[in-house]
């Protein structure tokens, strides 16, 4: 299955990413229709700067995830076949336990909402939309791969 | 064929059903709770009581989920005893069952504490079941007024629920601050006062005597000498395990049950897990109860796949919650107050008043062992896994109160490579 990787040398830093994220999250899909939209949509992508690089997190959709364990709605749940942990947004009423226990950071609480931003790999479309907005090819999409430093 | 019994239909016993599961399709699996409901989100009976979800959004999975997992199970009954030595159970209407691996995860009940006088009167509730739930609602449209005593996660869970309701409601709260058992003083001020500007009435530093009435309740009685009217009161005095099917046997107990970091008891073949067990807590490195969702299901999940067959060691409890009114989000992480300053201990703090932001990082030796978030709980998780991993910060210990510290800030320290930046 396809999963999110960065080149961070080549990340700028521009946030294209976060813009497209939010945008393509939006109801509009249009960047000023989407800024006008009651509940802004923001992006499920945060670039991270630290020590002279910038880094893109998100969710890893990881294996054995822990915010699936820690949501006390049962709105979590991981879908082994795509690898994906899905969000039922019906059923989450903001208590931001996956927040509290995620190991990288890469849920955000949407206070205004009560709803938890976080990435779903733009699950119904070809390929997600940081891929495509990044103008350095920093964001990679691509099948699994043990990467070895 | 092998035959598990699992005492206990939520958090913890649900997680180790599917750990269970997940690797043993065959064996049979009893299942046996003394509510009459399904396996629900027991953490959102305060949104069903506050009228922000519905019913139908309890259940925490579908009702076809036993069927599906091949679950015999056994709802309203209540096991009075386990038999170590003869591996079976005894359930109140006298039933037996046997077992050849059994968890134990009954979880806790509210404590009524017995010095207040009229406790035991009608609509006195506890706020831990559907049940309770159900009974409160019950009252509510002839209830104006009603006092919550303690000012723990459940009785200001359940006064802000009722609050949403439109009911009058005071907090009566013993100890000088809300919240005492997850927060600092200075950020249990912030909640304090997020929940007055709403409307709460808080009331610190005073105890219940008396709940005063015939019949009906018609008030409370503080041991300052006042009275408040109300016609309903709830009791979040904190919760007690529910270890009363292991008293008289062999199976240790302290407060809790005892269990080892597989989360065995001293019987090989009994496991117990979640709200009812005593387990190590990582950060006070003593034996302690942690009753809390997230903590249950770690367990529960551990506890099923060891009772599966596997041998997999558990790290560790540590007090963790998340909780949020009114628009605040609050996070506490392992220990939240240092009792006794010492040379090992150093405290981080960013206090922004006027946002209603507090961060507070706890250190020994360079490790940090808790933290306190209020108002910006972003990247609490990765604080969470600094404890965990107890990972010396020395290095990066001026960035740790920044806003945008976050995940990137640690990657040198983790032991797992990292895995998707290239």
């Amino acid at each position: 299955m396809k999963q999110l990787y960065y080149d961070v040398d080549k990340c700028l830093g521009c946030k294209s990413c976060e813009i497209a994220c939010a945008v393509g999250h939006s109801a509009t899909k249009d960047l000023f229709k989407a800024l006008k939209e009651e509940r802004v949509s923001l992006p499920r992508k945060k670039v991270m700067h630290t020590r002279g690089k910038n880094y893109p997190v998100s969710c890893r959709h990881c294996k054995d995830p822990k915010c699936v364990d820690a949501c006390m709605a049962g709105a979590l749940s991981y879908d082994k076949e795509k690898g994906i942990v899905l969000h039922d947004e019906t059923r989450c009423v903001g208590c931001w336990m996956c927040v509290m226990v995620c190991p990288y950071g890469a849920i955000r609480p949407n206070i205004k909402t009560r709803i938890p931003l976080r990435c779903d790999k733009c699950k119904d479309k070809d390929e997600p939309d940081c891929v495509k907005a990044c103008p350095t090819g920093a964001v990679i999409w691509q099948e699994e791969v043990e990467i070895k430093l | 064929m092998k035959q598990f019994v699992i005492i206990g239909n939520s958090a913890a016993g649900i997680a180790a059903i599917e750990a269970i599961r997940n690797k043993d399709k065959e064996s049979r699996i009893t299942v046996i709770s003394d509510e009459d409901y399904p396996s629900y989100c027991r953490c959102l009976i305060s949104y069903y009581l506050a009228a922000e979800i519905d019913e139908g959004k309890i259940l925490y999975r579908p009702l076809d989920f036993y069927k599906e997992n091949k679950i015999d199970l056994l709802l309203n009954k209540r096991v009075i005893h386990v038999e170590p030595k003869k591996n079976y159970i005894v359930c109140d209407d006298k039933s037996k069952l046997s077992y050849d691996t059994l968890l134990i995860a009954t979880g806790a009940k509210p404590k009524f504490p017995q010095g207040i006088k009229g406790i035991k009167k009608t609509n006195v509730f506890g706020f831990r079941t559907i049940k309770d739930t159900k009974d409160i609602l019950g009252q509510l449209p002839v209830t104006k007024s009603a006092c919550v005593l303690g000012g723990g996660l459940i009785g200001l869970k359940a006064a802000y629920a009722l609050k949403k309701r439109n009911i009058e409601v005071k907090v009566i709260i013993k100890s000088r601050q809300v919240l005492s058992q997850m927060l600092d003083f200075e950020a249990a001020n912030i909640v304090q006062r997020r929940l007055e500007d709403n409307g709460i009435e808080i009331i610190l530093g005073q105890d219940v005597t008396e709940i005063i009435g015939n019949g009906d309740i018609k008030a409370v009685k503080l041991d300052s000498g006042k009275v408040f009217g109300c016609s309903m009161v709830i009791v979040g005095k904190g919760v007690q395990p529910n270890v009363d099917l292991v008293k008289d046997t062999d199976i240790k107990v302290n407060e809790g049950i005892i269990v080892d970091n597989r989360l065995q008891t001293n019987i090989p073949n009994i496991y117990a897990a979640g709200d009812v067990c005593e387990s190590f807590d990582l950060t006070k490195k003593s034996y302690s109860i942690n009753a809390l969702w997230p903590v249950a299901v770690e367990q529960g999940k551990m506890a099923g796949r060891n009772m599966a067959g596997d041998s997999l060691n558990y790290d560790g409890s540590l007090g963790m919650n998340s909780i949020e009114f009114f628009g605040l989000p609050v996070v506490s992480l392992g220990i939240y107050k240092i009792k006794e300053p010492g040379a090992h201990i150093e405290e981080l703090k960013l206090s922004n008043t006027k946002e209603n932001i507090y961060k507070k990082i706890i250190l020994m030796d360079n490790i940090i062992i808790g933290a306190i978030f209020v108002g910006d709980i972003r990247n609490s998780g990765v604080f969470l896994r600094l404890i965990r991993e107890k990972i010396d910060v020395s290095s990066i210990k001026d960035r740790l109160c920044r806003e945008n510290f976050g995940y990137p800030d640690i990657i040198d320290l983790l032991k797992d490579k990292e895995c998707i930046y290239v």
